[in-house]
């Protein structure tokens, strides 16, 4: 009998995701690198210009599809930590690991391209009073614990199913944080001289590039992923048959 | 598992138990089976993994493959039932030093049964340990605060003891007294499973000896 | 030397029904780390003495000024009040698991989730409500206006519990690990934003006039979910870290 005790992986075996997505790779990066293009080349050169803002716009091309995407980082660590914590499914960890540094690092990216645009449009680097930027900087400390404590923890299999416990419960918080983030900014709203109404420019067409952009960085967080968890598939398994004959053939 | 009735298939039955810490194997494919009236001693050198065997069969440590098995009943499904029977004694000995030998007793017995302060002192008593009741457990010796976690076995109904090198820093009288408590167990019908490195004067001791995989 | 003689005290057949309750090990085990706690003074009294200099530091380093200091009280005392949490949770497991009684605790036949909650009762009761007592004070010395005292205090009984079952929760994650101190606060100080946010703005919301009921209330519901969720986390990442 297979009890949740026992500390075996039939499922999701690593050597079946290497392989899958040897075959499926090429296919993700040619797409990534067609919606890149189009939504780069697009927002940049051939989106008119805001008629509020002006060019700045186009950063909102990159910054908007930037943060969708870094709020799917906290459900898929829950997601993959819950995996980890019930089924013990090592693939899941190897995602749920690689997905914490990639995550921090769009959160930054949304940070900087909030605020790059946020120094043209609001006048200031940094504004307190936009709760979106905040809860940004909240779920930015989060993930930054997640990977702290990964890297705390020396034993890897304690240390998988501690990440995974705080991932979960980082993905509720994330989800409290940002909602009374939004209630707290919007009490302290009347005495922002900053009005939100400029955040959002519109237009069929900018919603279409943006689309694009973001359709263009989901595959780009699922190539990295991908290629991340390849390689720690190749660093963990190096004692697997499978792994030393991929190594001797790239000899 | 149904070719016996339940009252006698044996307390703990290990099947095929391997367990691997940080990519290092400690032991492979271990069987053994430990019932009523029974003392198992667990040899082995250090890093044997004699500890680690123990916390598994505890529910300490759940990183192994292989099957445990109680009363003929999956372990893994029955960790409450297992562990109200179950008295572990680890190494670390579970006695806060600002605490009073008596006010420890009387709360690691209340994690499993009813004390009452009475029996409690006599226990200690019994471990020689008349007039350290009320001393804090700093003021005591490393051998002191091992007997202290030790009177926990007179105060306890459970079926099955654990215990992890118990011996380490007891006297030579400490010892006289534990090896009486273990067999006295195995006598009226307990089960004992124990790690030392003593030579251990017990009757029908068996033993179990790590590190022979390799 | 004796002999083992007359023992095995309860060596009797009806262990079932001599089992002690759930409740009787969540009692001994709230009595036990409370004596503890008075036992080792130190662990109560450094948090506290933290809390106090932290907000003595706020007028030295922002204004003097009473028009100042009033509009930024609750949120210093608050803050304050965060920090010196985060001092003293470090305390809450690290003896227990250095001793081996955190073995026993989940070695128990009873649930870890209660016993885990009897501990952080306990902990709240010598760390939480000594600096919850002394926040009227601290408040004055800030002049906060005396609508907002009432507020304050009630925002802190219910907001503080939450918090330290938060930090139970990444104190039983690092439990174990050398520099934990950091970590923890790494991890606890992001998560508890949503109790500062709305334990200031009910003092706020008092000091402007109006209710601060559905702050209080807000803050109610993190402690009742807290409650019923915290403890259960706590008790599965010590199964974690102790493997």
């Amino acid at each position: 009998m297979a009890g949740r005790w026992q500390w075996f992986h039939r499922l999701g075996s690593p050597k079946w995701f290497y392989e899958k997505t040897t075959r499926w790779l090429p296919w993700l990066v040619g797409a990534m690198a067609l919606f890149l293009t189009v939504g780069i080349v697009w927002a940049l050169l051939f989106l008119p210009p805001d008629y509020q803002q002006g060019h700045t716009s186009r950063i909102l091309v990159v910054h908007v599809a930037v943060a969708g995407t870094s709020l799917s980082f906290f459900p898929l660590m829950a997601v993959a930590g819950t995996v980890t914590l019930v089924w013990r499914m090592k693939l899941a960890d190897m995602v749920a690991r690689n997905a914490a540094p990639l995550g921090a690092w769009f959160t930054f990216l949304t940070l900087a391209t909030g605020s790059i645009w946020g120094s043209v449009s609001w006048g200031t680097w940094w504004e307190w009073t936009d709760s979106r930027l905040v809860s940004m900087l909240f779920q930015f400390f989060l993930l930054l614990g997640v990977i702290s404590l990964r890297s705390a923890i020396e034993n890897a299999e304690t240390a998988a199913r501690a990440c995974a416990l705080l991932s979960i419960v980082g993905c509720i918080n994330v989800v409290i944080i940002k909602y009374s983030v939004d209630w707290w900014n919007t009490l302290h709203q009347p005495s922002s001289p900053i009005s939100m109404e400029v955040g959002s420019p519109n237009g069929p067409e900018f919603w279409v590039a943006t689309a694009v952009m973001i359709v263009a960085v989901y595959l780009f967080l699922a190539v990295s992923l991908i290629l991340t968890t390849r390689n720690e598939i190749i660093q963990r398994e190096n004692k697997a048959q499978w792994v030393r004959e991929l190594v001797a053939q790239a000899r | 598992m149904t070719e016996n009735s339940q009252a006698t298939r044996p307390l703990l039955e290990v099947r095929a138990l391997t367990c691997e810490r940080a990519d290092r194997l400690l032991f492979r494919d271990l069987e053994f089976s430990l019932d009523n009236g029974q003392a198992l001693q667990v040899k082995g050198g250090n890093g044997s993994g004699k500890t680690t065997l123990l916390r598994i069969i505890c529910g300490l440590n759940d990183s192994f493959a292989g099957e445990m098995y109680t009363r003929g009943e999956a372990l893994a499904a029955n960790w409450d039932a297992f562990h109200s029977g179950l008295l572990y004694i680890g190494h670390r000995v579970a006695v806060n030093h600002v605490l009073t030998p008596l006010e420890n007793l009387r709360w690691s017995c209340r994690l499993h049964d009813p004390a009452d302060d009475d029996g409690i002192r006599e226990a200690l008593d019994q471990m020689d340990l008349a007039g350290y009741e009320d001393s804090p457990c700093y003021s005591l010796s490393a051998g002191q605060q091992q007997r202290v976690s030790l009177a926990r076995l007179l105060l306890s109904s459970a079926e099955l003891w654990i215990l992890d090198e118990p011996f380490t820093t007891l006297d030579v009288d400490g010892v006289a007294l534990l090896e009486n408590l273990v067999a006295r167990h195995a006598s009226d019908g307990g089960a004992v499973l124990i790690t030392t490195h003593h030579k251990l004067a017990l009757p029908r001791l068996r033993a179990l000896t790590l590190g022979m995989t390799r | 030397m004796n002999s083992p003689g007359n023992g095995a005290i309860n060596r009797s057949g009806n262990s079932a029904i001599n089992r002690a309750g759930a409740g009787a090990a969540f009692l001994a085990t709230l009595k036990r780390d409370l004596l503890i706690s008075v036992k080792r003074r130190n662990d109560i009294l450094n948090p506290f003495m933290f809390f106090i200099i932290v907000v003595s530091l706020f007028p030295i380093g922002i204004s003097p000024e009473s028009a100042m200091l009033r509009q930024i009280a609750a949120g210093v005392v608050w803050i304050a009040v965060l920090l010196a949490s985060m001092l003293s949770m470090d305390s809450l497991y690290r003896s227990d698991y250095e001793d081996g009684s955190l073995e026993q605790l989940l070695l128990s036949a009873q649930p870890l989730y209660l016993l885990v909650f009897a501990k952080n009762i306990a902990h709240w009761l010598v760390s939480g409500l000594p600096v919850i007592l002394a926040s009227p004070l601290l408040a004055y010395m800030l002049a906060l206006p005396a609508e907002g005292y009432a507020t304050l205090v009630l925002s802190l009984l219910l907001g503080t519990p939450v918090v330290g079952m938060l930090g139970s929760i990444a104190v039983a994650l690092t439990v174990g690990l050398g520099s934990r101190g950091l970590i923890l606060a790494v991890i606890t100080v992001p998560m508890s934003v949503p109790v500062l946010i709305f334990g200031t703005l009910a003092v706020q919301n008092a000091l402007a006039g109006g209710s601060p009921a559905g702050y209080l209330a807000l803050l109610g519901a993190m402690l009742a979910a807290s409650v019923g969720l915290a403890p259960v986390a706590t008790a599965a990442a010590l199964r974690i870290t102790l493997n």
